[in-house]
Formats: structure tokens, C-alpha cells, sequence
């Protein structure tokens, strides 16, 4: 329990007013149309979209997760949080070809890539019936009650307190604002997060002895091993195999190319089309992600720092506290106020994005799309609030259930993570592939996923496969199911293939189209550039 | 950095050239020597900063590679914006 005094309090309340200010300053931004409520009428300089990228992904959970592996694995665990590298190159590859698309969701520029049945049903998966409404109800479920169980660490207070409370503060400004109110809190809440998380590490580094302390005692202890980021275990075996860390790089850089590969990329989607130029859209993503490789790193040190404070822990759930710890036992009275008050924005800027993205999909792509595609800018607005409030339901019984479904959860991540890796990439970089090889390698992955994680090595046909030896079975194994289906299935409407080339300016092989393409004048061209002077 | 095209005209920006393939390169390197420089500066270790500061420079360098470029990409890209909606919204409301 945490004892605040008035400064503290202070702190706590002054920011929950500036948050709520965001939605009564932006209403009549936000309810202008339904690019304002959900894509801040597609005009932010990036440094906006970036602050938003950056606080979104530091959500509640974050610290623990991080404070884990860090504990576990010492100063390697940073290459378990450098799956936010996708943004490195997708920055200038799929972040300029999905901006260019303007499609307002990653399902809508399914229906914008592929043409008939297969990309209505791309769509309709993605947005509702299968995955992002659901999966942003799952998110918030899942943040919310990890606020929920840090209130009743600091306070005492039952679970579902701080779930309800916090998110409802939240929905204020989101139901009045849409994404206006989100992306100038997230801009609030990534500059208070990002200096806190500054201050409290450094904090916790000093209250260890600093560095050469640290340093001192892990060698003391026998643990300098900590030390090094690069410690691996064997090729293929132990806890940290070389073969895992290649296995991460290349998913997490080559899936860059592809839009889909990461499940950050639909949060991300929304920030790339509210940015005003391509160039903006591309210079948010990478300082966003930038900033969160070095958020990593900061908190690493500072785990190591609590490490070397307290190296006999052994329950996860109790070094996952660790950087919380180091904050509310290290900080002076007055400041842990403010501390607290920046976990807040942490909290706040993830539930913000999620009921906005979740209520775009609602809207844009199901109501929008399939119900009524000739409502008015004002009607649309009305059922992005009205989606906002469900999902902001929908979250507290997700949230309230968590405990019974958090492995369900981290499977159904995972499982959306391996077998549609390389398809999420095909579908940017070669025209030859179809909506129904897409369609087919998600249905795939639902079943080989089952197979292989759960239901074979419990029938002890195969022995349990550690998770990079799934990636790569799942990714090879899917590859025989949707390379024929795409193969046996007709391409793409040219028609639509030149349009959505036209607008695009794909990566990658699409000769075919470009030719097409060319041949209905569609491209302009500089003689001198064509004859390759450059 | 002679061989590096610092004047774009839309048309050429328009394609995938050797300055983008740098940046797919420069990119993820400076990541990962972020990640790395940042842990191992805050522990006073010499190497970190080295690595730190070789994580700037290439910042700098893939900057002034793909800037350029992306300037063209935009500007002509914003001059297409308005009728690239309307045709989204006519695909949107299943008119075309």
C-alpha cells in the first residue's frame, strides 16, 4: 500500500483535468466528419502521430512484461521487446505504400488490393466478425485490468475499481473528441510518460549505487552474464539459443515489407493516414518506434538496478513489479503523486487508441460499408460514439474474465503472429497473389496453429517445439496450403490491380501491372529517368 | 554524397531506387544499435557510447539519404490526394 499526500493528489487530478480539456477543447474538431472523429481529418505533422505511436505501446502491462524478461534473462531480455523493429523499414516501405492507399483501416485497403468475393470477406474478417473489433475489446480488457490489479497493489482497492474508473475517465474525452481528443492526450501523455520513465529509471540506477555499483555487485553475485546483451545459451539450446534471436530479427525487420505482420500495424494503420504527407506518415512511425527501443533500454538498466538491489526474488509475479517498485519505494513524497498521475497517461493513451481504432473498424468497415454506405458525415460520427461505448462495455466483462483467458489471449496472438507472416507480405510485394490465397493462409493458421502448439504434443505425437521452431514449421506448413490456392485461383481483376497500382506505387514484383499499367497511360515518366540515367 | 540523388522529380520518386533500399538497410541498424548504445551508455560502459554515437551518425546519414526523396513522394502525392478520396469514397458507397 502507498500512502499519498496531498501533493500527490494534486498531481493525479490536475492531469486527469488536462486529459478531459483535450475532449471539450477538440469536440467541434472531432465531430466535424468521420476522417475528423477517426483520422484527424488526415492533417498531423508527424512529430503528433509519433508522440501517439510512442504512448500507445507503453501501456500499464509494459513495465511488468519488461521488468520480466529483463529480471529473468539480465541485459539480453532487450531483444524480447525489439519486435517494435517492424517499424524500421516499414517505415519506408509499407507505411509510404499503405498512406498512399488512403484507406482509412487495414481492412478497407484489403477491398482497395483485392476485388470481388474474396476481398468482401477479407475485409469483413479482418475488421469485425474475426478480428480487430474483437481483438481491441480483448486489448482494452486486458490493459484495463492490469490497472485494475496496480490500484489494488497501491491502494487496496477491488480489481474491477480501477479497471472501470480509469477507463471511463478515458471514454470522456475519446466520446467526445474521437481521435482529435486521443492523439492531443497521447502527445500529453507520451511527453509525461517518456520524462517520467527518464526520471524514476536514473532514480533507481542512483538508489543502487550507480552503474559501477550495479556492476560491482552482479560480478560479486556471479551474475555478470547480466551485463551482456549477447549471452546466448548454444545455437539451438538453454534459454536464450542463437537460432531464437536470428528467428526474432527476421521476423521482426523482413516483416517491415508487409503490412499485418505485427498486430501493432492496425494502431499504427490509423496513425499513417492521419499524418498530412507521406513523408510525415513515414518520419511518426520510425521516431514513434524509436523512442520505444529506447524506452526499452532505459527501463532494462534500471531492472538490472533493482536486480542488483534485490536478487533473490524468485516469483514472476513479484520481480514483474520491479520498475513499479523502484518508482513508489525509491521516489520522495510529492513526486510519487506524479509518478502515479504518469502510469495514469501511460494507461490512458492505450485505452484511448484502442476504443477509437476498435470503434473505426465498427463504423468504417461494418456499419459504413455493409449497413448503410449512404449515411450521412453526422450519422457516422453518432455510430463511431455509439461503437465507442460498446467496446468500452465489452471491455470491462473482457477485463473482469481476464484471469481464466489470458492464455487464450497470448495463443491467439501468436497464432496471429506465425502462420500469416510471410502472406501479410506477399499481399504488399507481388500482384500475383490473391485474396483467396490471403483468406486461405489465415484459415491455415488457425488450424495448424491448434495442431502444433496444442493438440499434437499433447497426444505426444510430436514433442512441445519451442516457439521459433513453431514459427518457422507454421510459416513453411502454411506456405504448402495457400501457394497452390493462390496458383489454382484466378489473379486479381486487372482493372483493379492498375487502380490500386496507380495509387500505390507498390514494392516489389508487380511487372505485370506495371506494364498494364503504363499501357492505359496511368504512369507518368521522365525520359531521362527512363532511360536510367540514375 | 555524390551518388546519392538529392533532386527528385515526382515522376522518379515515384520509384523503388537504391536510396530506399539504403534506408531499408540504415534503418533497422540504427534500431538496434539504439537499443544497444542506450543500455550500455547508462551503465558508463565506453563501448556504449561509441555505439551510441555511430547510431546518431547513421541516423543522420539514412536522413539525409530518404529525405530528399520523400519530399517529392509528398508533394506530388498531395496534389492526387483530393481525387484519390473522391475515388475512395465511390468504392466506399459501392458506386463505381
Amino acid at each position: 500500500m502507498v500512502n499519498f499526500a496531498f501533493l500527490d493528489w494534486f498531481w493525479l487530478v490536475v492531469f486527469i483535468l488536462l486529459m478531459i480539456m483535450c475532449g471539450v477543447l477538440f469536440y467541434r474538431l472531432g465531430k466535424r466528419s468521420m476522417a475528423d472523429f477517426f483520422l484527424a481529418g488526415r492533417g498531423l505533422p508527424w512529430w503528433l502521430p509519433a508522440a501517439s505511436v510512442y504512448a500507445t505501446h507503453s501501456a500499464t502491462d509494459t513495465p511488468m512484461w519488461i521488468s520480466g524478461v529483463i529480471y529473468k534473462y539480465g541485459l539480453r531480455g532487450i531483444w524480447y521487446t525489439f519486435f517494435s523493429a517492424w517499424c524500421a523499414i516499414s517505415a519506408f516501405a509499407s507505411t509510404r505504400i499503405f498512406r498512399r492507399s488512403l484507406a482509412y483501416t487495414q481492412a478497407e485497403w484489403q477491398t482497395l488490393r483485392f476485388s470481388g468475393l474474396g476481398a468482401e470477406l477479407l475485409r469483413g474478417w479482418i475488421a469485425g466478425w474475426g478480428w480487430q473489433v474483437f481483438m481491441n475489446m480483448f486489448v482494452l480488457g486486458w490493459v484495463g485490468i492490469a490497472m485494475g490489479k496496480l490500484c489494488h497493489y497501491l491502494f487496496g482497492w477491488p480489481d474491477w475499481v480501477g479497471l472501470i474508473v480509469f477507463s471511463s475517465i478515458c471514454a470522456i474525452y475519446v466520446l467526445t473528441a474521437g481521435y482529435w481528443g486521443v492523439i492531443m492526450a497521447d502527445f500529453q501523455q507520451g511527453v509525461i510518460a517518456f520524462s517520467v520513465i527518464v526520471i524514476v529509471s536514473i532514480w533507481g540506477i542512483v538508489a543502487a549505487g550507480g552503474p559501477q555499483q550495479i556492476i560491482s555487485k552482479l560480478d560479486s553475485l556471479g551474475q555478470s552474464w547480466r551485463l551482456n546483451p549477447f549471452a546466448f545459451t548454444g545455437l539451438t539450446s538453454g534459454e536464450f539459443p542463437l537460432v531464437w534471436f536470428l528467428t526474432m530479427l527476421v521476423i521482426a525487420v523482413i516483416g517491415g515489407f508487409g503490412m499485418g505482420t505485427a498486430i501493432d500495424w492496425y494502431p499504427e494503420a490509423q496513425r499513417i493516414q492521419s499524418a498530412k504527407t507521406v513523408r510525415d506518415a513515414s518520419y511518426s512511425i520510425w521516431a514513434g518506434s524509436a523512442l520505444i527501443v529506447v524506452r526499452n533500454s532505459l527501463w532494462a538498466v534500471a531492472i538490472l538496478a533493482f536486480f542488483s538491489l534485490y536478487p533473490t526474488i524468485k516469483s514472476t509475479a513479484d520481480y514483474e513489479m520491479a520498475w513499479y517498485r523502484l518508482g513508489f519505494e525509491f521516489l520522495p513524497v510529492g513526486l510519487v503523486g506524479f509518478f502515479f498521475a504518469a502510469v495514469v497517461a501511460i494507461h490512458l493513451s492505450t485505452i484511448s487508441t484502442h476504443l477509437n481504432l476498435g470503434a473505426s473498424y465498427a463504423t468504417r468497415d461494418l456499419y459504413h460499408h455493409y449497413f448503410k454506405p449512404q449515411a450521412s458525415e453526422r450519422e457516422l460520427v453518432w455510430v463511431g460514439r455509439i461503437s465507442t461505448l460498446i467496446l468500452l462495455l465489452g471491455s470491462f466483462v473482457y477485463g473482469l474474465m481476464m484471469q481464466e483467458i489470458t492464455q487464450w489471449l497470448i495463443f491467439a496472438l501468436w497464432i496471429m503472429a506465425a502462420g500469416i507472416w510471410l502472406p501479410s507480405i506477399l499481399q504488399v510485394v507481388w500482384w500475383r497473389f490473391n485474396s483467396w490465397g490471403y483468406l486461405s493462409s489465415w484459415i491455415a493458421n488457425l488450424g495448424l496453429s491448434w495442431l502444433i502448439v496444442w493438440i499434437l504434443p499433447e497426444f505426444k505425437i510430436i514433442p512441445p517445439l519451442p516457439d521459433y521452431l513453431q514459427f518457422w514449421i507454421m510459416m513453411v506448413l502454411g506456405g504448402l496450403i495457400y501457394i497452390p490456392i493462390t496458383f489454382l485461383t484466378p489473379p486479381e481483376d486487372m482493372d483493379r490491380l492498375v487502380k490500386y497500382y496507380a495509387m500505390s506505387r507498390p514494392l516489389g514484383w508487380w511487372k505485370p501491372v506495371r506494364q498494364e499499367a503504363e499501357r492505359r497511360g496511368l504512369l507518368r515518366y521522365d525520359e531521362q529517368f527512363k532511360e536510367g540515367s540514375i | 554524397m555524390g551518388w546519392i540523388q538529392t533532386k527528385w522529380t515526382a515522376e522518379q520518386a515515384d520509384d523503388w531506387t537504391k536510396e530506399d533500399y539504403l534506408s531499408f538497410i540504415l534503418s533497422p541498424l540504427v534500431y538496434f544499435l539504439l537499443a544497444l548504445g542506450v543500455a550500455l551508455s547508462l551503465l558508463l560502459l565506453w563501448y556504449g557510447w561509441v555505439i551510441l554515437g555511430a547510431s546518431i551518425i547513421l541516423l543522420v546519414v539514412m536522413i539525409k539519404i530518404i529525405d530528399p526523396k520523400l519530399k517529392a513522394v509528398s508533394r506530388d502525392y498531395e496534389a492526387k490526394q483530393k481525387k484519390y478520396l473522391e475515388e475512395l469514397e465511390k468504392i466506399e458507397r459501392w458506386e463505381e
